[in-house]
Formats: C-alpha cells, structure tokens, sequence
C-alpha cells in the first residue's frame, strides 16, 4: 500500500465503525465513523466544530463549506471515512474572538451578514477564492458574483458579503494571510473504538457522548476563571482530597465519578441546574500533570449534554501553605463551550464556574478536615449556589433568562414555543 | 437527508476495484460530488461504495505525445491547476462552468463522464474532441470513443462491474480553436443550453469544425459541422440562419418551467453560432502564430 496519499482503510460494512484519522484545525483527531455519516455531521457531532452549518445536505447550499486539504470542500458530500488523513479546516480555524481573520474583519466592518446562518460558508468560500482561486487576491469585484455563487445567503445578503471580499482582495494584494487559529492539539488517550466496548459500558446510540478521548482544548477558551482560596487545614490533608478523585468528585456540587479507566482516565458526570435550563453532562476527566511534592496538578475535562452541549476544560490546581497556617488553594480553568451552552455567553460561563470553584474548594477544606466525604447538596447547585452567593446567581440567571428569549425568540412562530423561558 | 447504509471498500488495485462490483450491487466512488446527493436523497441505495481514489494509477494526469491522459481519481479542480492541461484548451474553457469551485475540488473528470448529466459540460466535450474513455471490467480492457459512449439520461456504456479508469483528450494543434459556451439560471447550475465548438483552419479556411451541444437532449449530441462552415464562410447572418436550422434539428428536449423547448432551441442557436465564430477566430490565430 505504499504511494498511495491514502493509506487504509480496506473494508467496512454498513453499520460497522471504523477508525478515522484526520487533522482538523491543526489538531490530530480520530473518530469512529460509519460508513454513511458525512464529515459535516462527524465535525459537529464527534468533534463538537458546530461552526460548520447544515443547509440543504446534499450539497447545493454551501452552508457546510469546509477546506479539505487546502480546497473548499462541501462537508455535507464527503464521506467521513474518504477523508482519512485529510486536512480539514472550519471556520473555528480561521482566526478566533479577539484575533480574527482580515476576512471576518471585513465582513463584520460590511456587516456581510444578516442571519448569519450563511457566514461559515461565505468565510471559508471565500477564503479559499483568494487563497486558491486561480487569480488570487486579483480577483475583481466584477468577477465575484459568479466566483462566489456556491454558497446560498436564503436572506439576499449579497451586497455586504461580496463588498467586504472584496475589500479584503484589495487589501492585500501579496497574498491572503493563512487561518489564524490552527493550534496543535495532541491526541492524550483514546479507547479502543467502539466495537471494544468495556462490557457493561453503556454504548450510546451517537457519538455524541461516546467521546473516548480526552483532548486539550485549543484555541480561544470561552471562558477564563481563576478562584483563589483560602482554607483551614493543612496543606497535605487537602492535597490527599484532591489526589482522590472519588472525593474529590464529590467536592462538586451535582458531580459523580462514574468509573475509573486505565491512563489516569476518569469517567463522570454532572449537573448543572441555570434557571430554567438544566445541562446534564457526561465526560471524561484525565489529569495531565501531577506533582505530589509541588501540590501541583493540571488535568482536562470534557464532558457532552445530552441537549448537544458540549464543555471542555483544561484546569490547574496548587495549593500552597497559607500565610496565617492553613491552605491556599488556587483554581485556574480555561473553558471551551459549544452548543447550547456557549449561547450563555462568556461572562455568565465565567461566573458559573467561580462560583463552582469556591464551592469545590470549600467541600475541600471539610473534607481534609474531618476525613470524611464531603456532604454537599445534591442534586441542588443551583440551591448551593444561591446560597454561597445569591446576588451572583441571581444577576446571572436574570442574564440567561434575557440571552435565552433573545436567542431563542428572534421570530416567533406560530403555533410553536407558547411557553417562553419565563413560562 | 443521510444516506441509506452501505458498505465502503477502498481497493489499492483496478482488478480488486472490478472484484468487489462483481455482484452487481456496487457503485463507484470517486469524487461523490454527484453520488453523494442521489445517496442523500436516497434516490439510489447501492450496498457497496467502492472507492477508487486510493488506486495510484488512476491518480495520474499526463501528456502522452498528442493526447491528454486523465485518470478516473483525477479532480476536475487539479485539472484547472495541471499545467500539462493547457494542451487542451477547451478543457480549461469548460471547467469553471461545472458546478462551483467547492464542487470541482472533489469532483472528478472521469466522474462527469461516467454520471453522464445530459445537460453537464464535460460529456460535451469529450463527444465534441472525440476523446477516447477507458473501462476496465471482468473481461478486462476496453476504450470506448466518446460519440458511442453516452446512450441515454445518465446512462452509459459503462457496465454494473465496469470501472472507467482514465480518459484520454486529443491536445490542441495549431490551427484548432474552440470555443464554448453555456446558459444556466444561476453561475454553476446545469445548463438550459450549451455548446462546445472546435474549428482547423488550413490556411485560413475551414478544415474541419465539430460541436456537442448539451442540455439539449436526453444525451450530449455530436454533429461535424465542417460543410456548415464551408457555406456560410464568413458571413455572421448566414452562419446565425444555419445554426436556427441546426437547433431545430438537434434540440428535442421537452423543456421545462426553466425553458421550453423553443428557448432553448433559439438559446442554442445563439449560443453555437457566437462560440462557431469565436472559435473560428480563434484557429486563424492559432494559426498565423504557428
């Protein structure tokens, strides 16, 4: 099999999982996909890339337009498993919040958008005309109707759209600088697939929570917090709750350790009751770095809701002897939200997760203390919550209330929907 | 719009690519940019997807003496790129009419001929240069002129347990101009009408001229038009008048709510007499600058 750029797979029947590599925005990824699930699909649903939009699925829109292998591609008519060693790059990829694209620059000084439902598309289109079309940068605003055709904006917003391509070819004329946001993301651990099922190991219909991989997160978290905390016992009976994770899980309000795997691998789950949502997690936890001496520990999370959420987390803890005796704990996470839960917003997300950290580190400090397990309210965090720091909470769940009717309600339909958030 | 199950097998060779559509109930994959969709919509529910992409043979593009060798997992979007592909000029005229950019990326040349859209280009232009397409099935090798290989709507001769494996187009000599144009609602639809046109001019006069035209039928539809160019010479009302006679003769599509069959004969008309004449020009120059 040697000379071919696509090395495997011989044969896999229709139903059957197979092994996928690829590189997806810089990052090494393997998913296990069917035969007939398309790479769209495996980018939202396995690899939680939901910048990449269906339309029409069966390739006239343009919505799902990704670059595979340097060229625009439509996600929605490539099979997964032909994209074995492909590189692919989403508009995840193409720059990040406070670092965007000259593309996204221009379309949001254009306001090339009305929906936005249409934008991934057009940014990855037209990436690839400027960077690959076969004038480059030269190409003339005469030449970009036609050029651009292959993605569908349903609301008619072309004019914005096809100025601000413009604009960006005449900005730079030497060429369009590459995406701005392929990071190197290693592949920590990963299963055997799921054909070798652990017995006993529930096997969920999609891939959705099914990850077996923990990942560190790249890019642009969402969401930065760091809780410092000042607690009462002794630096080595915290650090012996935090070794635990059985304890430690249950240091968190609404946590559970499901199972321990092999590779310091850990399977959980969570819930998270913000106001009238409840986000119902469940994930893997997998420390990185641990150093007992030090009281050091970094390890990531991920964790996927049943709703489509989808949540990871590269934490750091440190404990150090605190100035008047005690212990100083100190949190820091980096957070990475998509789906149903990024529409929170990162402030919200930010102030959820202090909040869940001072709580931790407060079931922490009883823990050391007495040696028992903790006793935290559960399933209450949101109890927990409005207890530790109820104007917080409050604030906060008044925030999600108002960004759920915006996101939710922008048309109302009829007929559909009678109860909004406020019931 | 996800896709009935199958099985996928990817081969490394032409004869194991052949084997696995032996039961009859296999298709070929190669680019999927018109598989894919009919999948989708589940229009067609093969059992197997045969991959022939990973077949290092059908990965080449190459000039062999006066013809253009294209395998069947060549993409119609490295075609656009190949420099070895300006040797057939009509090629690079009809490539940005297929689809869009996003879609030739993947899409492969050998693909568009064996899908065989009436009214999608580059049939026409393989019927039009009178490229020769290469099958390999369980009796082996065979080659099938372009002229003979399109039989119907999205029919070929190629067999269920036949692969197409290459294609070969004539490269351009001097004195040959082509030209080719098309009409489409929208940049990158199927064609309401389309011609291609190749003209050889000996001297200045007319040698030879062909034209396929496409979305006119249920099959692109071939004519050697050599005694048309000779009689009209260079008169554009004369040459406009005979190919109002050619449409009539040639387009015998039924027509649709995008076109009935009387527009699209008159865009016919229009469309081969501007593309006759540019290519005409375009062989005196090709000529002169010999």
């Amino acid at each position: 099999m040697t000379g071919y750029p696509r090395p495997r797979p011989a044969r896999v029947g229709p139903g059957e999982a197979t092994d996928v590599r690829m590189t997806v925005n810089g990052a090494e990824v393997t998913v296990a996909v069917t035969p007939r699930m398309h790479l769209a699909d495996v980018l939202r649903e396995q690899v939680g890339l939901t910048g990449t939009h269906l339309g029409c699925e069966h390739g006239v829109c343009g919505m799902c337009t990704v670059l595979v292998d340097g060229d625009a591609a439509r996600a929605c008519l490539l099979l997964a498993v032909q994209c074995d060693g492909a590189e692919v790059v989403t508009v995840e990829g193409l720059g990040r919040a406070d670092d965007q694209h000259p593309l996204q620059r221009a379309f949001s000084a254009h306001h090339g958008l009305q929906c936005g439902f249409c934008t991934p598309g057009m940014l990855m289109s037209s990436y690839d005309l400027l960077a690959n079309g076969p004038r480059g940068t030269s190409v003339t605003p005469e030449e970009l109707p036609a050029e651009m055709s292959g993605v569908l904006c349903r609301c008619t917003g072309y004019r914005g759209i096809l100025a601000a391509v413009a604009d960006t070819a005449a900005a730079h004329p030497d060429g369009l600088p590459p995406p701005a946001n392929l990071e190197s993301r290693t592949v920590l651990a990963r299963s055997r697939g799921p054909a070798a099922a652990e017995p006993g190991t529930e096997q969920p219909a999609s891939g959705r929570a099914g990850a077996t991989e923990v990942r560190v997160p790249s890019g642009a978290p969402s969401a930065s917090v760091a809780v410092s905390s000042a607690l009462t016992s002794d630096i080595d009976d915290v650090w012996a709750v935090v070794l635990d994770f059985r304890r430690l899980a249950r240091c968190l309000p609404g946590a559970e350790l499901v199972e321990t795997l092999d590779g310091g691998l850990f399977r959980g789950r969570a819930r998270v009751p913000l106001g009238p949502v409840t986000l119902a997690f469940e994930g893997l936890a997998q420390v990185l770095d641990s150093d007992p001496g030090q009281h050091r520990m970094r390890l990531v999370a991920q964790g996927t809701d049943v709703g489509g959420s989808a949540t990871q987390a590269d934490i750091r803890l440190a404990a150090r002897p605190g100035p008047d005796g005690g212990t100083v704990l100190e949190a820091a996470a980096d957070l990475h939200l998509t789906g149903r839960i990024a529409q929170f917003g990162r402030a919200l997300a930010g102030d959820v997760s202090r909040r869940m950290f001072e709580q931790l580190a407060r079931a922490v400090d009883e823990a050391a203390r007495t040696g028992a397990d903790p006793v935290v309210s559960v399933p209450g965090p949101a109890r927990v919550l409005l207890g530790v720091a109820r104007d917080a909470a409050r604030r906060v769940a008044a925030e999600a209330v108002v960004r759920l009717r915006t996101r939710l309600r922008p048309r109302p339909r009829r007929g559909r929907r009678a109860h909004g958030p406020n019931g | 719009m996800k896709p009935a199950p199958f099985a996928y097998v990817r081969p490394a060779a032409v004869a194991d690519a052949v084997a696995e559509l032996a039961d009859g109930h296999g298709k070929v994959l190669a680019g999927g940019q018109s598989l894919v969709p009919v999948l989708a919509m589940r229009l067609g529910r093969p059992a197997t997807l045969v991959d022939i992409t990973a077949i290092e043979e059908l990965q080449q593009l190459r000039r062999t003496g006066d013809r253009l060798r294209v395998g069947a997992a060549v993409r119609q979007r490295g075609v656009e790129r190949a420099a070895d592909a300006a040797a057939v000029p009509l090629l690079g005229m009809a490539l940005p009419f297929v689809g869009h950019r996003e879609l030739r990326s993947r899409g492969t040349v050998c693909g568009s001929l064996a899908h065989a859209d009436p009214a999608a280009e580059l049939p026409a232009v393989a019927c039009c240069l009178g490229a020769r397409i290469e099958l390999a099935g369980p009796a082996g090798r065979r080659t099938v002129d372009a002229r003979g290989f399109f039989v119907g709507a999205m029919t070929t001769a190629v067999g269920a347990e036949d692969v197409v494996t290459a294609v070969e187009f004539p490269v351009a000599a001097p004195g040959d101009g082509f030209g080719f144009g098309e009409i489409a609602r929208r940049h990158g639809d199927f064609a309401l009408a389309g011609v291609a046109a190749a003209v050889t001019v000996r001297e200045g006069a007319v040698d030879a001229a062909r034209l396929a035209g496409f979305g006119i039928s249920d099959r692109p539809v071939f004519r050697d038009v050599t005694a048309l160019m000779t009689a009209v010479g260079d008169d554009p009302d004369a040459l406009r008048g005979a190919t109002a006679d050619l449409a009539r003769e040639l387009v015998d599509t039924g027509g649709d709510g995008h076109g009935s069959t009387g527009y699209r004969r008159r865009l016919f008309a229009v469309l081969t007499a501007r593309e006759l004449g540019a290519a005409l020009a375009r062989a005196r120059s090709s000529e002169v600058s010999r």
